[in-house]
């Protein structure tokens, strides 16, 4: 157990909280600007082209933003995640106002092109620590995570389909 | 965050050029046994970036800095936000179907449980595993999960570390694990794709989303109700994950704890 403890050691919830986006807003707001832009030419080549879908990318960066400023002004703490999710659902539910216009140039934008880069993005931000913990006793977590994931997915699963 | 290396142009073309060249490779479809397996370009991107990783590889020190890579953690979770808007604005327009599934999508939630009759009982009794199988195994080890435990236990208990350990994985490899068990379970047939994208929603961010792109790659036809499903199912996650991990699973997982380590060997109960 010894290896894996110094691999964990300095990862507490304090620089969780740090790594939170919506308290560092002004960086964070420029930063997203660059990973949109990534997004935007990954859409190219499944999605639409640069001009077609820069509506569509300028809405997704425009409601990013008002979720973090929400989530940074709200009194109590709910992942910026949420929040943003939240600031979409609202703008594009069919009472609200141009919400059929939002949504047609959305549809410019590919769904799965705009994941794409962030698994880039995870690849190259690999650390030191992460492929350590997998070279030493990580193997056990790692099938027990797996394992979690799969316990979890097919419960939550079969529970929904009972229900349905 | 350092803005200076946060910013640096090698790291964004980089991810730029993985990105057009793995949607460029596109979806491949593998026939495996009685279902089939989807290899989705978020895949090759991961793949495409451990590969110029310069922690793995001292060699692409010289295309991408040490540095860089080191800084460049915050920007998974900020290039993540985009693609939740997107995802959001698929949940608006099928506001009422999902109204109406909405008892399903709150119950769903106790299928959680799910993970510790599978995971804890082979990490105590297989594995051998003392208390950290408590942590690694209550839950589906979010952020919000980790802040439970580390409430409760402290991060560098035994717990602490089992649930630190499930969160690494799931954060390196969750996204890939989610898109191709999805997938494949999807291609079986056997339970409702509706009730697959649900369960999609347990997960973090990027977990839902490559979840549920499986899932709409592998029954295109029901696309948008997928999408707007997971999404559901996710935002209620963050609003009732949080107490049935505490008041639920948290106390069953103590309870097997305790009965399954009686039946383990005795070495492994002073390991706890």
């Amino acid at each position: 157990m010894k290896a894996n403890e110094t691999t964990v050691d300095h990862f507490d919830t304090d620089s969780l909280k740090e790594l939170r986006p919506e308290n560092q807003l002004p960086k964070t707001v420029l930063i997203l600007a660059v990973v949109c832009v990534a997004a935007w030419f990954s859409n190219t080549v499944n999605g639409a082209p640069l001009l077609e879908a820069l509506p569509g990318m300028l809405i997704l960066y425009v409601m990013v933003v008002i979720g973090l400023v929400v989530g940074r002004l709200c009194p109590f703490y709910l992942p910026s995640v949420a929040w943003v999710s939240l600031i979409s659902i609202i703008a594009t539910l069919p009472s609200f106002p141009g919400s059929e216009w939002i949504v047609a140039q959305l549809a410019e934008v590919n769904f799965l092109a705009v994941v794409t880069p962030v698994l880039a993005y995870a690849g190259l931000a690999l650390t030191g620590r992460e492929f350590t913990m997998f070279r030493q006793t990580g193997w056990k977590l790692v099938l027990v995570a797996l394992l979690v994931f799969t316990g979890t997915f097919v419960g939550s699963a079969i529970v929904a389909h009972l229900l349905l | 965050m350092n803005l200076q290396l946060l910013l640096n142009w090698r790291l964004h073309l980089a991810v730029i050029l993985t990105s057009m060249l793995s949607e460029y490779i596109g979806i491949i479809r593998i026939p495996m046994g009685p279902g089939t397996l989807l290899l989705l370009p978020l895949l090759y991107a991961f793949v495409i970036g451990v590969l110029f990783n310069p922690h793995l590889f001292k060699v692409m020190g010289k295309v991408i800095p040490q540095p860089v890579s080191q800084a460049a953690g915050p920007l998974i979770l900020i290039a993540i936000l985009p693609f939740i808007a997107k995802f959001g604005s698929t949940i608006g327009p099928a506001i009422e179907q999902i109204v109406a599934a909405g008892p399903a999508l709150i119950l769903q939630e106790l299928g959680n449980l799910g993970t510790m009759i599978i995971a804890l009982p082979f990490a105590v009794l297989v594995l051998k595993m003392g208390r950290e199988a408590i942590g690694a195994t209550y839950s589906i080890a979010r952020e919000p999960n980790i802040a439970i435990i580390s409430d409760r236990y402290g991060l560098r208990s035994p717990e602490g570390i089992g649930i630190m350990g499930v969160y690494v994985v799931g954060t390196m490899f969750g996204t890939l694990y989610f898109a191709l068990m999805a997938g494949y379970i999807a291609s079986l047939d056997i339970l409702d794709v509706r009730a697959l994208a649900m369960a999609c929603g347990v997960g973090s961010g990027s977990m839902v989303a490559a979840c549920s792109a499986a899932l709409a790659e592998a029954v295109p036809s029901a696309r948008d109700e997928l999408l707007a499903f997971a999404g559901a199912s996710n935002l209620l996650t963050y609003a009732t994950g949080l107490y049935i991990s505490l008041f639920v699973a948290l106390p069953v997982t103590e309870w097997m704890y305790k009965r399954l380590a009686r039946r383990s060997s005795p070495e492994v109960r002073h390991e706890g």
